[in-house]
């Protein structure tokens, strides 16, 4: 009885512990996630940007465009094939890959070429002379 | 202030008199083996299944575009994601592998012998549902090999003449597999299935406690031998109550169970996430060296060996039903299987087959 | 009764099976030749005339090459480069639906430059695009990656068998000496991004920033300007540096997650076994 008792005591503490322990990455997951917390807004002046101004978005490349006519818009400028930067061809008004010729209009949708899907649009507001990315 | 819950709770509901007559007083056999154990193991494992999914639910989105990067969201970006993802993962292969174990040993064991022939029924519904609930789950990350996998296993249906194709057809939700075929999965996977499954289980349980468990028939003290006219449960010659006694084994077992999941999780994480596994979904590239899960391995190998194909499906259909009813062929008193040699042969045999098949199937 | 059910079975079994048997070709149809069973040998019009009896043995051989190419594991097709229509025998080879053909010698730039818009750049201000244009006989794309066998390139295209057709090794040689140790670093995040991919990981981001990188300094070195590579290497060193750093960080995770479970399976091992003695207490 004497033995018994004192297993289950042990018993009682081990399996706390264990129980502890395991409850804890499960608390810790209903923690907001880091990217969200991470994802603060990016101000850029206007007048900085011009026709187009490439960025740096959450640590990847971006291109603010003033597209003539349609207003702003922020893109991704990782090509969704391969992940080569895209450049900005101002006068046929696209977006090009210089490794294998992925073609994306200024709405980020693929035109020609390999790439499988359309850049991601970041979010973009006009807050006055400011423009508010993310 | 323990006690004066205690005490409201037992002027209410009767508390003390609940546990004493459904816990302390509940007798089981003596001479128990492990193998008594696995089924609330399996349930366990069940409930890690659940809890693990109510999680990984907080994440996951099932749109084609979206699934697979969703997926790694929860193993790189949440935190502990990865440790809920891979308890889902490798929780849900050794409940496959616990259920087949309790069948195997109830068999084995003769314990679906009159009166718990319903017992088997659910037991062997249960083990279905499991198997659909795989075949769905496992499509959801939306990788290569889940697609993949899912098109061979959508396919064997088409085996059946005339109502195959349209079989096939509505499983997938299409001519192959798409969005409307996660979406579909995903419903069955986290909808439909789980109440399902508690229902079976409930009965299952139920019976269980209800008939009492069965003696070992190797066992010195068998039960007490007498035809089964009218119900009452189960004597036993030696007993001892299921709490604290047997209650402390099951806990045991079930820490056990934690200890071997953590322990696949640490030194072999990349047992049932193969590379494939890491891939998004490509419809227009299959590829090389795809296999269905372990569990599927056999009857997908069976499927490949026998020319006719109708045959082979019309084998395995009745192969379930044989399994599921076999308590109502097998009504004879003997449960020892070491006395009846023919069935013990058959058994031994269509264990090694399906061993075969599934190494055959692994390693062709 | 469940005997006569059970021969009932057998009974309708040994009926259809045979009965079926006609069904056994429209069956294996659909359920053998679905793309998951073998690769699917896309139809193609080029290829059907090329590797018939009827092309010349020079052409015969071209689908054969293509098939052992880079371009072939990466789905680029005949009409990617050559244009026309593969899908339509009679019309393939019709320049209304956008056939070239074979280039000449002083376009083969331009073709390849069509996808490879970066590397042609720099090729046309080489000394190689220089000298093909003003001679109409520098080196062009084939001369150094071959046509239709066209491989995954490495460093080592760049040897003194292959320099020497034309000129001396030296300069090539202080380019490949240039190149080494760029090279060698990007083959080894290479190399650790794939171990990564065997352990579970996606490392989307990072294989596709090496991806870029790794483009970007191959077009670089087509320039063949060996004081511009030496000049612009600190510049993909530091890039290198920052991929490796994050891989880096996903092994170190990889660490902690093995410890993490690792505790866990002790802690519970643990209570197994203060668990099962308790029950064995209970027993005698």
């Amino acid at each position: 009885m004497q033995r018994r008792s004192f297993l289950s005591m042990i018993f009682a503490i081990i399996g706390s512990i264990s129980l502890g322990s395991l409850a804890y990455p499960f608390l810790k997951y209903l923690a907001p996630p880091k990217a969200e917390i991470k994802a603060g807004k990016q101000t850029i002046r206007k007048s900085d940007v011009g026709d187009a101004k490439e960025i740096l978005y959450q640590n990847t490349p971006a291109i603010i465009i003033d597209r003539p006519g349609k207003g702003l818009i922020a893109l991704s400028r990782v090509c969704t094939h391969l992940g080569c930067l895209l450049d900005y061809d101002k006068q046929k008004k696209r977006l090009i890959c210089p490794c294998h010729a992925g073609i994306f209009n200024l709405e980020g949708r693929v035109v020609s070429g390999p790439p499988p899907k359309s850049l991601t649009v970041i979010p973009l507001k006009v807050e006055g002379e400011d423009i508010v990315i993310g | 202030m323990w006690q004066k819950i205690r005490e409201g709770l037992n002027l209410r509901i009767g508390l003390t008199d609940l546990v004493d007559s459904s816990l302390k007083e509940h007798r089981v056999p003596s001479d128990t083996n492990i193998f008594y154990t696995i089924g609330i193991v399996t349930l366990v494992a069940y409930f890690i299944m659940a809890v693990t999914g109510y999680f990984l639910l907080m994440y996951y989105v099932p749109h084609t575009d979206h699934a697979f990067s969703s997926v790694q969201n929860i193993m790189t970006n949440i935190s502990f994601g990865w440790l809920i993802r891979m308890i889902h993962i490798v929780a849900s292969n050794l409940m496959v592998a616990l259920v087949f174990i309790h069948l195997i040993s109830i068999f084995f064991m003769g314990n679906y012998k009159k009166p718990r022939e319903i017992t088997w029924l659910a037991g062997g519904l249960l083990l279905l549902v499991t198997l659909l609930f795989c075949l769905s789950g496992y499509l959801l990350p939306w990788s290569q090999r889940s697609y993949w996998a899912t098109t061979i296993v959508t396919n064997i249906p088409t085996a059946f003449p005339v109502v195959g194709e349209y079989l096939a057809n509505v499983l997938k939700g299409g001519e192959a597999i798409s969005g409307v075929t996660l979406t579909r999965f995903f419903s069955l996977h986290v909808g439909f299935l789980p109440p399902v499954f508690m229902a079976i289980v409930g009965l299952h349980i139920f019976l269980v406690w209800r008939i009492g468990l069965s003696v070992p028939p190797f066992s010195k003290s068998a039960e007490e031998e007498k035809p089964w006219t009218e119900y009452s449960h189960t004597t036993y010659a030696e007993s001892y109550p299921f709490y604290p006694h047997f209650f402390m084994k099951e806990v045991s077992m079930v820490m056990l169970l934690f200890a071997i999941i953590f322990f696949i999780i640490s030194f072999f994480p990349t047992m049932f996430i193969p590379e494939a596994a890491n891939t998004p979904a490509d419809p227009f590239k299959t590829p090389a060296d795809i296999k269905p899960e372990w569990y599927f391995l056999a009857p997908y190998q069976m499927m490949k060996l026998i020319p006719n194909k109708f045959f082979g499906i019309s084998i395995q259909v009745i192969a379930i039903f044989t399994f599921l009813f076999w308590p109502f062929f097998d009504t004879g008193d003997e449960k020892n299987i070491i006395k009846r040699p023919a069935l013990m042969g058959a058994f031994i045999i269509l264990l090694s087959v399906w061993f075969a098949l599934t190494f055959w199937g692994r390693y062709s | 009764m469940r005997y006569f059910c059970f021969m009932i079975i057998v009974v309708i079994l040994s009926i259809t099976v045979p009965v079926s048997a006609g069904y056994r070709e429209l069956f294996e149809k659909e359920f053998l030749s679905k793309p998951w069973s073998s690769e699917i040998l896309e139809e193609s019009a080029c290829v059907e005339c090329h590797t018939s009896e009827a092309m010349p043995v020079e052409l015969r051989s071209i689908p054969q090459e293509w098939q052992l190419s880079w371009h072939y594991q990466n789905d680029v097709s005949c009409h990617d480069c050559h244009g026309g229509d593969s899908t339509d025998a009679t019309m393939s080879m019709s320049h209304k639906r956008g056939f070239t053909g074979t280039p000449k010698y002083t376009e083969v730039p331009e073709q390849c430059g069509k996808c490879h818009i970066g590397i042609l750049e720099h090729y046309i201000e080489s000394g190689h695009g220089k000298a093909l244009k003003e001679t109409g006989d520098g080196p062009n794309c084939v001369t150094c990656h071959g046509a239709h066998n066209i491989q995954q390139v490495s460093i080592d295209i760049i040897n003194a068998q292959r320099c020497s057709k034309c000129h001396s090794y030296d300069r090539a040689k202080m380019m490949k000496q240039a190149l080494f140790l760029t090279d060698e670093k990007i083959e080894k995040i290479d190399e650790d991004l794939k171990q990564l991919r065997s352990k579970g990981v996606y490392p989307e981001k990072e294989e596709k920033r090496l991806f870029d990188t790794q483009a970007k300094f191959r077009t670089l070195f087509h320039s063949i300007d060996v004081a511009r590579v030496k000049s612009e290497t600190d510049f993909y060193t530091e890039q290198l540096d920052s991929i490796e750093a994050d891989v880096q960080k996903t092994y170190d995770q990889l660490a902690f997650r093995r410890k993490f479970s690792t505790f866990l399976m002790l802690i519970f091992a643990g209570s197994w076994i203060v668990a099962s003695y308790i029950s064995k207490s209970y027993k005698d």
